[in-house]
């Protein structure tokens, strides 16, 4: 049995993230949306994708530690870009960029 | 009805990220398991939750000692952005049962969304039955991962940075694919600026959430300035 402490800590993350999940998809799912809420979550895909990529490649802790290293992850980025562009396809851009990442992190292993 | 061939769309679009989660399930679980959280609860935080941020976040606040109250909001304001994937798949359920909406909408994670996403809004029809089993599968990849960490506990060392690349990889595939237009090309470009303003400033905890808005209000701007432009 888990220490209830936990179980209170679990709870008070579940419940308000179960809210973030479900209440807007039953509060606007089957309404007449104005014109411009439409345009907005027609951008939503966009606007999340390159969030996500930002916050992923931007690491301010690595900026920190030394410049090669917070421009390690933008560097295995742009490789993964060509590579995606061409073949669309999620695994191999997976491989691609987990291996350019570890190569660059190797490297600037060696060299620091 | 789901049928056989719903079954098999759903995997090979899971795919990815089932493997991706196994790869970043584990060594989640094994931080769990440092906080007491044993294979089954692993699990279960894991198919309910079900937050890659928000568990990873999890286990070193309760080992530095943050109360209780401050862990649920960090964890909450990094979440929020599901507010926003929730907002943008509305649309694709509008004659969907109440029922089968909450559920896809309790197991949507970014990487699902992602998925889903590109598939909803390409050529060949996509639907809410296999949508919600490339959750389904997806969720049970990530608890079962998470599982198996905890069970490990620490006796395996996993390079997690270099490998939850993966993930950032698939965004970036996903970004790709999303560049099709002057409009999206400037709310990626405001929203990348304005994460990595955000970070810089500290508030890495909304940043996601943030930036995104942020691009979609520059991209909404642009649309009506060019739609002004061509009257």
């Amino acid at each position: 049995m888990p220490d209830p402490d936990l179980i209170a800590l679990y709870l008070a993350l579940l419940i308000p993230m179960l809210v973030w999940r479900v209440a807007p998809m039953l509060v606007l799912k089957g309404r007449k949306l104005p014109q411009r809420v439409e345009a907005a979550l027609g951008l939503i895909p966009s606007a999340a994708f390159a969030a996500l990529v930002a916050n992923d490649v931007l690491q301010p802790a690595y900026w920190t530690a030394s410049l090669l290293k917070g421009l390690a992850p933008i560097a295995a980025a742009l490789i993964v870009v060509p590579i995606a562009k061409k073949s669309g396809s999620l695994v191999l851009s997976a491989l691609v960029g987990v291996c350019a990442y570890a190569a660059l992190s190797y490297c600037l292993s060696l060299a620091g | 009805m789901v049928t056989r061939k719903d079954i098999q769309d759903a995997l090979k679009a899971a795919l990815p990220i089932m493997l991706g989660y196994i790869v970043i399930g584990t060594p989640c679980g094994v931080m769990e398991n440092e906080i007491g959280i044993g294979p089954a609860f692993a699990f279960i935080i894991s198919c309910t939750l079900y937050s890659g941020a928000g568990q990873f976040m999890m286990s070193p606040m309760v080992l530095a000692g943050t109360p209780l109250a401050s862990i649920a909001l960090s964890i909450g304001l990094v979440s929020s952005r599901q507010m926003l994937y929730a907002a943008a798949f509305s649309p694709f359920f509008t004659h969907v049962r109440k029922r089968l909406t909450v559920l896809f909408a309790a197991t949507v994670t970014d990487e699902s969304f992602g998925v889903n996403m590109d598939r909803f809004l390409a050529a060949e029809p996509w639907d809410e039955r296999r949508a919600t089993l490339v959750n389904l599968f997806s969720m049970l990849s990530w608890g079962t991962a998470n599982a198996i960490g905890s069970a490990l506990g620490a006796v395996i060392a996993f390079p997690t940075d270099i490998l939850s690349f993966g993930m950032t990889s698939i965004f970036v595939c996903l970004l790709v694919g999303q560049l099709a237009s002057a409009a999206s090309g400037v709310v990626c470009a405001v929203a990348l600026i304005a994460v990595g303003a955000l970070k810089l400033a500290g508030l890495g905890g909304v940043a996601i959430f943030a930036g995104a808005v942020a691009g979609i209000i520059a991209g909404l701007i642009f649309e009506e300035v060019r739609g002004h432009a061509g009257s």
